[in-house]
Parts: C-alpha cells; sequence; structure tokens
C-alpha cells in the first residue's frame, strides 16, 4: 500500500486490513520537497490501525527526493506527476517483489487531483506489472472523509504539513506512453531505481 | 526583490511570501548570490533550495517558501533572502 500521509491512503489501507489482507506499507519520502510532516501522519496513521486491527503493518520508507531533483533537472515540468507516479509505482513493485507480495494498492480515487485523471493513471501504472488495487476509486472525497473520520485517521491526516513543492505550477492531465518513454530516455531510470531501493528503511 | 504578502501555505506548515508584480528570476544568478553569503543551495533548475536555518525553497516566479510554522521567524529570514534574490533581470 502506498501511503502519503494523507487523507486516502489510510482509509484505502483500513478497507484491505478489514478484508483480512496482509500489507505491506511503502512511503515515499519526498524530502526537501515537502517536511517532516508525512512521516510523522504515516507513523500514527499506522499505529490506529494496527491497534484496530491487531497486527503489525510494515512500512518501507524509500527516499524519493533524489530522483525528483533529477527530474525537475532534466525532464520536462509539464508531465513531472506522470514520471513521479512511474518511479513510485516501480520502487512500490520492487518492494513487493522483495516481500513477495502480489498486488500493489493505492488510495486513488477517480479525478482528485492531475495525477489521478484516468489518462494519467494508466500512463503511471503501465510502468509496472503487478495488479494494482484501489479500495477507493468510485468513492468522492466526502465518502472518504466520512471514514477517514470514523477510523480516526482524519484527525491526523489534516495536521499542518508543506504541500509537495515538486507539483509543477499546470500539470498534464493527460498523457501517453510516447511522450512520457521520450522523457524517461533522458534519465537512467534504472540507475535511480537501484538507488533508492538501495536506501530503502524498514520501520 | 520586494513581497506584499507572506502568507501560510495551504496545508499550514510553511508561509509563503508572494512577490510584488509578474516577475522571472535568473536563478543561477540568485544561486550565485545566496553562496556568495555561505548559503548551501540545492538547485532543481526550477527552483532553488536554501539550506538556512530552515529550508527556504525559491521559485523562479519569486515566490518563496519557508518551512515553518513560527511567523516571526519566517518574517526575519524572508528580510534575511529577499536582498540575496534580487531584482529581476
Amino acid at each position: 500500500m502506498m501511503m502519503s500521509g494523507g487523507i486516502d491512503s489510510p482509509v484505502s489501507l483500513y478497507y484491505m486490513l478489514r478484508q483480512g489482507h496482509d500489507m505491506i506499507a511503502v512511503h515515499m519520502d519526498n524530502r526537501p520537497f515537502t517536511d517532516d510532516s508525512p512521516m510523522e501522519k504515516i507513523s500514527d496513521h499506522l499505529h490506529v490501525l494496527e491497534e484496530r486491527f491487531g497486527r503489525k503493518v510494515p512500512l518501507y520508507v524509500l527516499p524519493h527526493g533524489p530522483t525528483q531533483i533529477t527530474l525537475m533537472r532534466q525532464t520536462d515540468r509539464h508531465v513531472g506527476c506522470v514520471l513521479c507516479r512511474r518511479f513510485m509505482w516501480r520502487a512500490a513493485e520492487r518492494i513487493a517483489e522483495r516481500e513477495g507480495a502480489t498486488f500493489l494498492a493505492t488510495g486513488e480515487a477517480l479525478g482528485q487531483v492531475a495525477s489521478q485523471t484516468l489518462s494519467n493513471m494508466r500512463t503511471a501504472t503501465a510502468s509496472v506489472k503487478l495488479p494494482i488495487v484501489r479500495p477507493l476509486i468510485g468513492l468522492d472525497k466526502h465518502e472518504i472523509e466520512t471514514v477517514a473520520r470514523s477510523i480516526g485517521t482524519y484527525v491526523i491526516s489534516t495536521r499542518p504539513g508543506v504541500c509537495c513543492q515538486a507539483v509543477p505550477d499546470r500539470p498534464a492531465t493527460r498523457s501517453n506512453l510516447v511522450q512520457i518513454g521520450q522523457q524517461e530516455e533522458r534519465v537512467d531510470v534504472e540507475a535511480l531505481l537501484d538507488d533508492c531501493v538501495r536506501r530503502a528503511i524498514v520501520m | 526583490m520586494t513581497y506584499h504578502t507572506l502568507r501560510v501555505c495551504a496545508n499550514r506548515g510553511a508561509f509563503e511570501a508572494i512577490p510584488n508584480g509578474d516577475t522571472t528570476l535568473d536563478l543561477p544568478a540568485v544561486r550565485g548570490r545566496l553562496e556568495a553569503h555561505g548559503i548551501a543551495v540545492l538547485d532543481c533548475r526550477v527552483m532553488l533550495i536554501a539550506q538556512m536555518e530552515r529550508e527556504v525553497t525559491i521559485g523562479r516566479d519569486g515566490r518563496i517558501l519557508i518551512k515553518t510554522r513560527d511567523l516571526a521567524e519566517a518574517e526575519r529570514l524572508l528580510e534575511t533572502v529577499a536582498p540575496m534574490v534580487g531584482e529581476p533581470p
């Protein structure tokens, strides 16, 4: 389960745990483009859900800032969010492979932000092979927030924090694989991923 | 550079300074001025992240994000950094 510290991902994790799945949390640490708050929030989200379901959810923290810096320096900012997501998915898939996990999961809901249009979701997830589970895909923000409040994660998610500063002023809401492939040719994808996963911390 | 507003950012984790008027900064030049004052700078091409008492991000459009929740500290850091940002070319 990809965890951001926001409202959606702990709700998504809640649904997966409620169904009885053994889950592993993965957080892409976006510092210096955020602050320490996502880490603190995720730690508290997991504590709340672990208490509720009586089982441990291991947390992998992967450094994503260096990848973001490379993408900002070498690729078109317009598609920055899609490129960022593709790297996050790939890194999560590597962790899944290491752990023997059979799927990836996320708190994405359709159309909430630029990275969650169908076009961008398709382009982003074409970077991985494992199936992706999105328990919240058809829910609207109000519905997700209602669940978040009822399970005690909303108050954690809405603490002060710094928004991702790597988001471009006008992020693309549509993208295609040819365009994204051309952008990724400008960076060494495998080297960035190797470095990111090698520096993963398990908590 | 002069700023007309210092406001809390959307997620309340930092303060954002808004410059007077539309501008496009020469970021390499800004980086040079910051480094001349002994401030380490991470150059991300479209923004600079200055390692001051708190991280201070300077965008090409002149906006400055100061990662503190303390208004007095944000005002003090803005006062320090704004002259180094200088005037647009």
